[in-house]
This record gives C-alpha cells, sequence and structure tokens, in this order.
C-alpha cells in the first residue's frame, strides 16, 4: 500500500512536499480565529470530558443492568455519588504518608490535562494542544494511573498491596502492546499527533479500510477494555478476590474517593474519546469552531460513547472472566494484531 | 504475477482478505479446541475462496471464479466436516499436547509473520515485484507455511498434524492465487482431490491407531512394534 503521499494530500495539494509542521497541516486554510475563541473551545474540550464522564459511566452500568433483567440505577447516579462522597469526612490510615494525599489530586489533573492534547470537539488544534503527541498524552494517562498504584501500596493495607502488584503485573502485560499500537499509527500517518491521523482517515477511504488501520482497531480495542477495567480481565462484580483496580482505593473515602473515582471515569472517556474520534469514527467533528458547530459535535460525541457503550455492555456481558493465569491470552492477541498492522503497513 | 492494474480501494480489500486468513490461522495456534481449530481451518477456505473469486471478477480469469466454488466446497465444507467427524469418533475435543502455552506460541507466530515479511521482502526487491500486494501475497504464503510447520512440532495429537498439512497447503494455494492467478483447471482439481485422498487416509489411520493402539498422540508411538 503506497500511503506516502497521504501526509503531503492533507496540505491540498499532492505535489507539496511533507509541510515542516504536520500541525500546521491540520489547521485551517487561510482564516484564522480570534485568540479567545480557541480558548474557550479548549475549555469546552475540558469541561466535555470532565462533566460528562460520570454520566457515560452512569449509563453503561443501567444499561449493563437492563441487558442482564435488572432495574439499574439512574444514569445520574455517579453524579448523586460525587455529590454524597464530596460532603464525607476523611478518613487516613496511621500508616499512610503525603502520596496518600498526593495520589487523588496528581491523578484528577493528569486526566484534565489529556483532553487539551486530543481531538474532543474540533478536528484542528487548539491552543497548547501542541504540548505532546500521542506518546505524550500515553505518558501523562499512565501517570495518573502510577500515582494511584503508589498510593495502593503506601497506605499498608493488604488489599492496597494485592490490588497494586496484579496492576503492576497487567501494565507490564499492556505496555508493549500500547507501544505498538503507538508505532502502527505514527507508521501509518507519518507522524504522532491525534490531529493527523484523523485528517488523513477522513480524507482517504482507501486507508480507512486498509487491514493497517482495521487491525489497529482490534488491537486498541482489547487494549481499550484492559484499560477501562471491563471483562475478560477485570470483574465487574467488586468481591475482593477479583479485585484490581477497586484494591488500590479501598482506603480511600471522602472527597479524596471522590477525586479518586471521578478521574478513572474520566480516563475511560478520555479513552473511548480517543479511539472514536481519532481511529474508528472520525467524523463528525466541529471544522470552523462555530457555536452550532461545537454543540453539534458535542451531540455527536455523546452518540458516538453511547454506540460504544453498547459494544462494551455486549462485551461484559457475554464474556466470561478469564483466570489470573490466563491475562497474557488477550493481551497477546492485541500485541500480534499491532504487529500484524505495522507489517502490513509496510507493505 | 499479478499482470493487471489494481484500484487502491480494491487492493485494500485484497490486503484485508490475505490477512484475515493469517488471522485466522492464529486462531489454531491460541485454542485449545479442536472444533475451534477446524472452524477457523474452515473459515479461512472460504476466505481463500473469497480472494480468488475477486481475483477472478477483477483480474477477467473466470475459470478463478469456478475455482473458488469448488474451493468453498472442498476446502471450506467437505474437509471440515469429515475432520469434525473423526474428532466425534475420537471423542476428543481438547488439544492436551501443546508443548508452549496459547499465548507464547502466538508470539512466536507473530514471530515468524515478521521473519517471512523479512522474507518476502528481499524476494520482493530481487525479483522486482512492483506490486505490494505480490509481497503481502508471498509473505502469507511463508507465514501460512511456517504457522502449520510450527503447529506440526508443538503438538503431538493425529488430528492436528492434519490440519497443520492443510494450513500448509492452505498457504500455497493462497500465494498461488494471487501470484500465478492462471493455472490450469485441471491443476487445481487435482490438488483438491489430493487433499480429499490425505483427509480419508489419515482417517482410516486414525481409527485403526485409536482401535489397535489406544492413542493417537504420536509421542507416545516411539516404539517399533513388529
Amino acid at each position: 500500500m503506497e500511503f506516502a503521499t497521504t501526509a503531503a494530500g492533507l496540505s491540498g495539494t499532492a505535489d507539496d512536499s511533507y509541510p515542516m509542521s504536520p500541525m500546521a497541516a491540520c489547521m485551517r486554510n487561510g482564516e484564522e480565529p480570534m485568540e479567545g475563541h480557541v480558548v474557550l473551545q479548549q475549555i469546552a474540550q475540558v469541561l466535555t470530558i470532565a462533566l460528562f464522564a460520570p454520566l457515560l459511566h452512569g449509563v453503561i452500568a443501567t444499561i449493563e443492568e437492563r441487558v442482564q433483567r435488572g432495574t439499574g440505577p439512574s444514569v445520574w447516579q455517579p453524579y448523586r455519588d460525587l455529590y454524597k462522597l464530596a460532603g464525607k469526612e476523611i478518613v487516613v490510615p496511621a500508616t499512610a504518608s503525603w502520596v496518600f494525599w498526593a495520589a487523588p489530586v496528581v491523578a484528577c489533573t493528569a486526566m484534565l490535562t489529556v483532553p487539551i492534547l486530543i481531538p474532543v470537539l474540533t478536528d484542528y488544534p487548539l491552543p497548547l494542544s501542541d504540548m505532546g503527541d500521542i506518546l505524550g498524552g500515553g505518558l501523562i494517562l499512565t501517570l495518573g494511573g502510577f500515582a494511584i498504584l503508589l498510593a495502593g501500596l503506601d497506605s499498608g493495607h493488604p488489599y492496597g498491596g494485592l490490588g497494586s502488584s496484579r496492576e503492576a503485573m497487567l501494565a507490564i502485560l499492556a505496555e508493549p502492546t500500547l507501544i505498538m499500537v503507538f508505532v502502527g499509527i505514527t507508521l501509518l500517518a507519518q507522524a504522532m499527533l491525534p490531529f493527523v491521523v484523523n485528517h488523513l482517515l477522513v480524507a482517504q477511504p482507501a486507508v480507512f479500510w486498509s487491514p493497517a488501520h482495521l487491525f489497529l482497531v482490534a488491537a486498541f480495542f482489547i487494549l481499550l477494555t484492559v484499560e477501562t477495567e471491563r471483562l475478560p480481565i477485570h470483574s465487574s462484580i467488586h468481591y475482593e478476590i477479583y479485585m484490581i483496580g477497586e484494591a488500590r482505593i479501598l482506603e480511600y473515602s471522602g472527597p479524596l474517593l471522590a477525586l479518586l473515582k471521578w478521574a478513572s471515569w474520566m480516563k475511560q472517556a478520555i479513552l473511548y474519546t480517543i479511539f472514536l474520534n481519532v481511529l474508528t469514527i472520525p467524523w463528525g467533528l466541529s471544522r470552523h469552531g462555530t457555536a452550532l458547530g461545537i454543540a453539534g459535535a458535542l451531540v455527536a460525541l455523546l452518540g458516538k460513547w453511547l454506540l460504544l457503550a453498547l459494544v462494551m455492555v455486549f462485551v461484559d456481558t457475554a464474556q466470561s472472566r478469564l483466570r489470573f493465569y490466563r491475562y497474557q491470552e488477550p493481551l497477546a492477541l492485541s500485541f500480534l494484531m499491532a504487529v500484524l498492522a505495522v507489517i502490513a503497513r509496510q507493505i | 504475477m499479478l499482470i493487471f492494474h489494481l484500484d487502491p480501494v480494491a487492493q485494500a480489500l485484497f490486503s484485508l482478505l490475505v490477512i484475515v486468513a493469517l488471522i485466522l490461522s492464529f486462531v489454531m495456534l491460541g485454542s485449545h479446541w479442536i472444533r475451534n481449530h477446524i472452524a477457523a481451518f474452515a473459515a479461512e477456505s472460504w476466505v481463500i475462496a473469497a480472494l480468488s473469486a475477486a481475483v477472478g471478477v477483477y483480474g477477467h480469469y473466470p475459470e478463478l471464479v469456478f475455482i473458488a466454488a469448488l474451493t468453498a466446497l472442498f476446502r471450506g465444507t467437505l474437509l471440515p466436516y469429515l475432520l469434525l467427524r473423526i474428532v466425534q469418533d475420537l471423542k476428543q475435543n481438547r488439544e492436551f499436547t501443546p508443548l508452549l502455552q496459547p499465548s507464547s506460541s502466538m508470539v512466536l507466530g507473530a514471530t515468524l509473520v515478521v521473519l517471512s515479511y523479512a522474507l518476502a521482502h528481499r524476494l520482493g526487491v530481487r525479483m522486482r515485484l512492483a506490486d505490494s500486494i505480490a509481497v503481502l501475497a508471498l509473505t502469507a504464503m511463508f507465514a501460512l507455511k511456517l504457522i502449520g510447520f510450527l503447529m506440526l512440532v508443538l503438538r503431538a495429537e493425529a488430528v492436528s498434524s492434519i490440519l497443520g498439512l492443510l494450513v500448509i497447503e492452505n498457504g500455497i494455494f493462497l500465494g498461488s492465487q494471487i501470484l500465478v492467478p492462471g493455472m490450469p483447471l485441471l491443476l487445481e482439481m487435482v490438488i483438491l482431490f489430493d487433499l480429499l485422498i490425505i483427509v480419508s487416509t489419515f482417517g482410516m489411520l486414525i481409527h485403526f491407531l485409536h482401535k489397535e493402539v489406544g492413542t493417537t498422540s504420536s509421542r507416545e508411538l516411539t516404539r517399533l512394534v513388529g
């Protein structure tokens, strides 16, 4: 497959050499928006993730219960949980150090930083989105998880240590795959910026339907189930014996717990957004940044989230949990898909 | 050699089919259940049939469409059915003999794919294959052969040996469909009937082994009996 001209195609003319700054290729031609507008749009991106992430979680929980013939909580339950937790007192274990206090703040800040870097509502880069590329975003996401992992060890509680060690093992298994997926995306678009990938997939249906792209989607989907704590690895029932992510935050209470929960929901929303807006459904983003366009992009994003949520509910309902010694199997499959995608891209 | 020119979307379709066939061979490496192996083999044969039909339509080889129908009928339906009957007679539906865990053998298989890509790339440069699809077909051909050999090496059960041989054969067939699409129809039919004979002979052999020796695992058949 010859994609060498694709990057140049982004800037309009095919005989253009590859632009010096790939970011410039995604900028709209000519008409620069007013500075205040783009800042507002960037704030809207972050707020979208922060405010709608609990709703996404509530919708998934409710649909899952409905599918399994239960009534389920209201879709607004996560907001009520946050409100309730915010009003409670904080109990700190005697063995905990400053790490215990810092972890929720670090995790939440990391999750508020990533939406700046990715296309949530607009398909062109906004101020400060050149701070980091895909690898940088992945680094910040992992930093949040790492802080919680440290906090789980710090509390000195046996379950915290257990959750942290399991999470560390999963990270060891998942990280090579994540890197392979990033390498695949980079080779596909000749750039490490999510905006370039988005433009490329919109502009070229041949690239969209190429095996390289489809296998990257498959590999990323498996990673998505692992990273957003879904089956086949993470159990949806919180018994101690199954716990991985939950065990790390067992010692937290009150507003700190609210922050951690919010951070994990935001992580889910961010990963869904990357998967949808960059890789799977790159359409339906605001092109010109008008108020109507932003509102339309928001509605489209919620619709895409709902679609992916339905797929995730299907996975959660149809899959059984794997036992501990088979965790590497889905991740090996994901690694394989990523390797095949890289090979298919090379040809 | 592929002599007709392909538009980008058709090329994407071709490569997709080739790589799906490759993926299905990994199902055989990654699963414990012999039933899954047979289903994956059947699906792989149907994908190869679709590929040869697509080559026939895009490259105007009407006889390839006929071959595609034969492939779907023989490789996709009849051979899996015979294999399923063998497995049901044996009442053994799991593969207990692999030397490696499924995930390790999948990663090993991925390494083999990388190796065959390197090989195909070298060959493509040497033979001046202009079409990228030809290199992909070469890669898939070598990879399927190596994966078939890997299955033969890792597993001792007789049914798995037949499946490994059939995967090797499928790989060669897939490569030939893209690299030399004008192969005579008669030759294809001879190959198909050969396969049928292989499977039925193996079936009889397995039946005999099961009745006389009590096992079909080649690891236990180490003693010569006069």
